[in-house]
């Protein structure tokens, strides 16, 4: 079928032109914004730490350290190995503390509480907190992700 | 003289403004009171703009300097410690008449045809109102400000797929850290500006299209309601109302000036009994309560997904509230007071 008339005018048909072109012009930019605005991250694969600062550590106590740019937590298991946690809470990302008389992991911001195996029990928080693993190399504890 | 004034009236095209003030309006009757709200906040805006351009004279947005700029500020700058106190306090005062504002216009329901954008835009300002208190609570970069920022950022995290890159995107990484401080900075002082000043634009256009609203029962009558010359009859009362604001609040800034913790340490656990600003707190009190889970669901997105549906219902409210004057908006407006109970109870709660 042929038609009588055309379906947009001349006038039409270059305004979308023009229009068109400009807007896939400025979303060619969004594009590199996008991959300007979000920096890299890489958690550590591993942090070394020098084993004789942690040896003296009692049972029920915490050392910290430095897990990349979260609070990293080092404790004296019950049985002498030594366990490494982020001390940060699965709720809402604040920085735990452990509470040696309570034997509690607790964060302040919303009143979540662990056990001393970093498991939830009370509170908001609706997950454990994350486990490291924690070897000896010679003079160093090397501290990993677990798993 | 005069030929100055006439050189600019012609460049310029001042008359149309007088004329427009002398012009203009303002209807009286027994909920007039709330029209000063609207300048009032234009006012702290002003206060917040000349403050905040002054202590960015001394302030540093990096992890080393920042808590020490602001001690620098609050110890050896002359006066410096008023005009942080004037800024802190002008930031309260400000969201607290923004809601003032929003209330009475909620419960005369002003929002009603043909003010619906009226009222949109004027949520949106307070969106970036408190964005605004978010960004510039972080910048003195204490225990309680970095705690703060953590769960403020962390909170987008709950929504499903789209939230690890929001709360990226806000903290400039995987952790609140000195990039933080950067980004927040060069929003709280460039882009929120551009953003209000775009957004107020068109909201004051609208105020002036459409006109004052007035009440429902006012507006019902027959007769003409009796008003006020804007010029100079209510700019002579609102100047009195400007006036006893910026008193309070240049004594609430003297004698209680905001305190400033030690540096904010990334390794240190949060400080026990943190809080956020008062204007956060029924939320804070929200996430407090919120169990882990829901009917097996992430207690934190259920309680995320309920106050962004609560926000989403008042934003649509003009849509809704279709026949004010009725049965159905006599239902609107109990449920909007309950609303308003329910946030001032869980806010009273989180401080107990």
């Amino acid at each position: 079928m042929r038609l009588q008339h055309s379906l947009f005018s001349r006038r039409a048909f270059l305004n979308s032109i023009l229009g068109g072109g400009l807007a896939a012009f400025a979303a060619s930019f969004i594009g590199p914004v996008v991959k300007f605005i979000f920096p890299p991250y890489k958690e550590p694969d591993e942090v070394k730490l020098p084993a004789a600062d942690y040896n003296a550590l009692p049972a029920n106590e915490v050392k910290g350290f430095a897990w990349g740019s979260k609070p990293g937590l080092i404790k004296r298991a019950a049985d002498g190995s030594l366990v490494a946690f982020v001390g940060v809470c699965s709720h809402l990302d604040c920085n735990v503390t452990y509470l040696p008389a309570d034997r509690k992991f607790y964060c302040a911001c919303h009143k979540g509480w662990y056990d001393e195996n970093g498991v939830n029990i009370a509170g908001p928080p609706p997950a454990p907190l994350r486990r490291l693993a924690v070897t000896v190399d010679g003079e160093s504890l090397v501290i990993k992700k677990q798993g | 003289m005069q030929k100055i004034l006439a050189w600019l009236n012609d460049r310029l095209g001042l008359e149309a403004l007088s004329r427009f003030g002398m012009h203009k309006e303002v209807p009286r009757h027994s909920h007039t009171i709330w029209y000063y709200t609207g300048s009032s906040i234009i006012l702290f805006l002003g206060i917040q703009i000349v403050t905040g351009v002054m202590l960015a004279f001394y302030y540093n947005p990096t992890i080393k300097e920042a808590n020490a700029s602001v001690a620098r500020i609050m110890t050896e700058i002359p006066l410096g410690w008023i005009i942080r106190s004037i800024h802190s306090w002008s930031a309260t005062f400000m969201i607290a008449i923004v809601l003032i504002h929003l209330l009475s216009i909620a419960f005369t329901k002003a929002y009603r045809p043909p003010r619906e954008a009226t009222w949109m835009t004027g949520l949106l300002l307070l969106c970036v109102s408190l964005a605004f208190g978010f960004t510039g609570y972080l910048l003195p970069w204490d225990d309680l400000s970095l705690a703060a920022t953590k769960v403020g950022t962390d909170i987008p995290k709950a929504i499903p797929i789209v939230g690890k890159w929001v709360t990226s995107l806000l903290r400039g990484g995987e952790d609140v850290t000195g990039d933080t401080i950067s980004r927040f900075f060069i929003v709280h002082v460039c882009v929120l500006p551009l953003v209000i000043f775009l957004i107020l634009g068109i909201h004051l256009f609208f105020v002036q299209r459409h006109g004052m609203s007035v009440p429902l029962k006012d507006e019902a009558r027959k007769e003409k309601l009796r008003s006020l010359p804007f010029w100079p009859n209510f700019m002579l009362r609102e100047t009195g109302v400007w006036l006893v604001l910026f008193g309070s609040l240049l004594t609430v800034a003297v004698f209680l000036a905001p305190s400033l913790g030690p540096a904010a340490n990334l390794m240190s656990p949060a400080p026990p009994g943190i809080k956020p600003e008062w204007y956060f707190l029924f939320m804070f009190q929200m996430l407090k309560l919120f169990p882990s889970h829901i009917l097996g669901i992430n207690g934190e997105l259920v309680a995320v997904a309920v106050m962004a549906a609560g926000f989403l219902l008042v934003l649509i409210l003009p849509f809704l509230d279709t026949r004010p004057a009725e049965r159905k908006g006599r239902i609107i407006t109990g449920v909007a007071y309950a609303t308003f109970a329910y946030t001032i109870a869980l806010t009273i709660w989180s401080l107990l």
